[in-house]
């Protein structure tokens, strides 16, 4: 204060405050000043008490601050949600300790808060062994599963955890024992069910259905199959819903699910009579095959037997004798379910054949010849009676299913829940690569035709002297029949991907490379397709009007050569000035 | 395109000394900076450049893009710029040239200072299926495999420093390298791990071979498990 004024009478900044009387006093001149008082009591002890400010107050009349609102809006936040999520009191104590380790106190408020939350909710569950969903999580705090999952890898990162992996097994236990759809069950049926669904959700591990890909979907498939197996209805739709999953991804993996099981029918006899849409019946007797073949001991087989050769009657045994009784029980229903269930004197006799089969070590082989025999025999059957309208009417009786107690025993090892070593040493009758390998191989296939398809059509065009004049069109139709196809996926006249190849053929490109199709998706489909679509647009409608195309079908071959060799089209040198304008062309190599 | 500095591996045999696997990583993208050393106007830039798109409201910086090599580059008004979707270093260099031809031509004094790869991202296929499950048990120090979020296992590499993710599929992405011999020693590095979990396709494409028709169940059985 001193430094800042000065005095009235002589200038000089030399004023000081006289202890007594609190009045500013010069030093050099001793002049009292006029100046009031006032002192501003910036801090310290012995400054009067003013009205405290601080921003986050919570305003007058209340005791908390913004610290301690702040914590009890956090409990209470914290509270609500561990609620909805259904925790345990002790879980509950865990998640809050875990929230106050990591904010150190602090808690914390807006949204990111609640997320925060849930991961660590999630979290908890998760290291206790019994999992909750991130799509519940997420559901119940309203946020994205991307978001909740990109905290839960922080708080992992953060408190340094290894989560367990994520346990399909247990969700679906869980589900069936909780989910509202499933509770009318007696509990018999649900043991039941939940074995089978054990059982069918190892075999999908083992079969790379849920590698990759999300858990709770193939659930909810697996739990849908289980279901109808069990004659109870359960939507798809429905159960997703609870479940808070897109039911069309669901879809998909019943559908794989469907066609895994159909892969493993056609080991039994009658196995190509089984397809997608029948497999449901089916799937008891698929079911007991899978199961024989889990609890059957192969490794001792392949000891007894030399390099060369197998024991038959081992397998015959292994497939017949230890359950001989349940297959031929099961063989015969499956008859009738499939073709007609006349109960005539003539079935009659062929199931008491069955029943004698029992006595004989008879291979699956000779049970087909028996079952096509059979089969002709009840077509002929039906064909003289014709009494379809009543077959029909039967068919569609739902009774038809077996009651699962006759089928299912449960009795194999795969019925309860196994490490996944063991999971996979175990054999269920089939054995598959990933649907997404099989479809890279595919891809990988497809590209090749392509590639010997572009081969053959250069060459024609580098030896015209062995194309005609109908060759042209030859090669235009091999793309149009793949442009169908693709219609779908892009809205584009003609399939691209043929003429890339070509072009990359030309350019001396390895063909790996091409396989790869690295460099497929390069930018010609981007900048020169609107004008092929052009050409290839006012070509069609040329065709359409003028009758000789068979000149005109030559030019055009000429031009489609011309502009591929060239690969970029007319409008180059309008690039070029583009170019050029922009100041890119400098390092345009002349290429073309 | 055929284009000059491309995957030199594409047109020669694979060095089995350098590649003991025999796949050599495809190069799919690489991050590059570098210093302009002038202070820009943006809004010039957009305006006379017809490459580029500026939109100061979502994003602060030129979005410029040229054709040879084919990249797209952002450009700030600090003077740094970042060029993308090269596919070798030298690409990468050479675009970054041009997009500083380029704002020189515009009529700033841009220089070409301290160029960098930042990150290279190289793809490859091992063609067999990967257990990732069991990758992600026995590598968990490493490896992250949330089916929830992710569908392929996320292999943190400690040495070299690079990110792997492996999918079932057996196609592997590599992130991370700032020199394209870190990508493919992390490549070599993993490929046996992978090897273990993996599924032998060939069995599986003879027993498809046969008529399962023909065979019995049995033969059938017995086969799988001698293959």
């Amino acid at each position: 204060m001193e430094s800042s004024s000065r005095c009235q009478a002589c200038g000089e900044r030399s004023l000081v405050t006289d202890e007594v009387t609190e009045n500013l006093v010069c030093t050099s001149c001793a002049v009292v000043q006029d100046y009031s008082n006032f002192q501003a009591h910036i801090g310290g002890f012995s400054g009067p008490a003013g009205t405290y400010i601080h921003t986050g107050t919570s305003g007058s009349g209340s005791n908390y601050s913004y610290k301690e609102s702040k914590i009890y809006k956090a409990g209470v936040l914290i509270d609500d949600l561990l609620f909805k999520l259904n925790f345990s009191v002790s879980s509950i104590a865990e998640v809050k300790k875990m929230i106050e380790t990591i904010t150190e106190g602090e808690y914390g408020q807006g949204d990111w808060f609640s997320i925060f939350v849930g991961a660590c909710a999630y979290v908890v569950r998760r290291k206790n062994g019994n999992l909750l969903p991130m799509t519940d999580v997420a559901a119940i705090i309203c946020c994205d599963t991307y978001e909740l999952g990109r905290m839960v890898n922080r708080v992992v990162s953060f408190l340094d955890l290894k989560l367990p992996e994520f346990d399909i097994v247990y969700l679906y236990e869980i589900t069936l024992r909780n989910s509202p759809s499933f509770s009318g069950i007696e509990v018999d049926k649900k043991e039941v069910m939940l074995k089978q669904g054990v059982f069918l959700v190892q075999c999908l591990i083992k079969w790379f259905v849920t590698t990759g890909r999300r858990p709770v979907q193939v659930v909810v498939s697996v739990l849908v199959f289980i279901g109808q197996l069990n004659q109870i209805d359960v939507k798809m739709e429905d159960l997703a819903s609870e479940l808070n999953v897109p039911a069309g991804t669901c879809r998909l993996r019943y559908k794989e699910l469907l066609e895994r099981l159909v892969e493993v029918a056609k080991a039994l006899p009658w196995g190509k009579d089984v397809t997608v849409k029948n497999i449901v019946k089916f799937a008891p007797y698929v079911f007991q095959y899978m199961e024989m073949k889990s609890m059957g001991n192969g490794q001792k087989a392949i000891k007894n037997t030399g390099e060369g050769g197998f024991d038959m009657t081992y397998f015959v045994g292994d497939c017949l004798q230890e359950r001989s009784d349940n297959m031929i029980e099961s063989y015969r229903p499956c008859e009738e379910e499939d073709d007609f269930s006349h109960s005539t004197e003539q079935e009659q006799s062929h199931t008491f054949n069955f029943t004698d089969l029992d006595k004989f070590n008879i291979s699956p082989e000779c049970l087909n010849v028996v079952y096509s025999k059979f089969k002709e025999e009840v077509f002929d059957f039906r064909s003289t009676l014709e009494c379809g309208k009543e077959n029909r009417k039967r068919r569609k009786r739902h009774d038809d299913y077996l009651d699962c107690t006759d089928w299912w025993k449960g009795k194999s090892e795969l019925s309860k829940k196994l490490s996944l070593k063991k999971m996979l040493e175990k054999d269920v009758g089939m054995d598959v690569m990933p649907p997404a390998f099989i479809n890279g191989c595919l891809t990988y296939q497809r590209r090749r035709d392509r590639i010997e398809a572009a081969k053959t059509r250069i060459k024609k065009i580098m030896c015209p002297s062995h194309a005609g004049s109908g060759e042209g069109n030859d090669h235009c139709l091999s793309t149009c029949t793949i442009k169908e196809k693709n219609k779908k996926k892009r809205n584009v006249d003609v399939d691209w991907e043929d003429l890339i190849i070509e072009t990359l053929l030309l350019h001396q490109v390895k063909e790996d490379e091409i396989e790869k199709g690295v460099q497929i998706k390069a930018d010609v489909v981007e900048t020169h397709g609107k004008f092929g679509n052009f050409v290839i647009k006012e070509v069609n409608e040329v065709n359409q009007d003028i009758e000789g195309v068979v000149d005109f079908g030559k030019w055009l071959d000429d031009k489609l050569c011309f502009f591929l060799i060239l690969r970029l089209f007319p409008y180059s040198h309008i690039s070029c000035a583009f170019d050029r304008q922009t100041g890119t062309c400098e390092g345009r190599t002349n290429k073309y | 395109m055929a284009q000059p500095g491309g995957s030199e591996c594409g047109n020669q045999p694979v060095d089995l000394s350098k590649h003991p696997s025999g796949i050599v990583p495809t190069l799919q993208n690489i991050v590059s900076t570098v210093n302009l050393d002038c202070k820009l106007d943006l809004k010039a830039i957009a305006l006379q450049a017809r490459n580029a798109e500026y939109n100061p409201k979502r994003f602060a910086a030129v979005i410029m893009r040229i054709r040879d090599p084919k990249t797209t580059a952002l450009i700030f008004a600090s003077g740094k710029m970042v060029c993308t979707g090269a596919k070798s270093e030298q690409q990468s260099k050479l675009a970054a040239r041009k997009y500083a031809r380029i704002i020189q031509k515009l009529g700033f004094s841009a220089k070409f200072k301290d160029f960098k790869i930042q990150n290279i991202v190289a793809s490859c296929d091992v063609k067999f299926p990967i257990r990732l499950e069991g990758l992600a048990y026995s590598h968990g120090a490493f490896s992250s495999y949330e089916p929830e979020l992710f569908p392929g296992l996320i292999y943190r590499m400690k040495q070299p420093k690079i990110v792997l993710l492996i999918f079932v599929s057996g196609k592997i992405v590599l992130t991370g390298a700032k020199v394209r011999e870190e990508t493919y020693t992390a490549f070599e590095n993993i490929y046996p791990v992978l090897t273990e979990f993996r599924k032998n396709p060939q069995c599986i494409n003879l027993i498809r071979q046969l008529d399962t028709e023909e065979l019995s169940t049995a033969c059938f059985q017995a086969l799988m498990r001698q293959l």
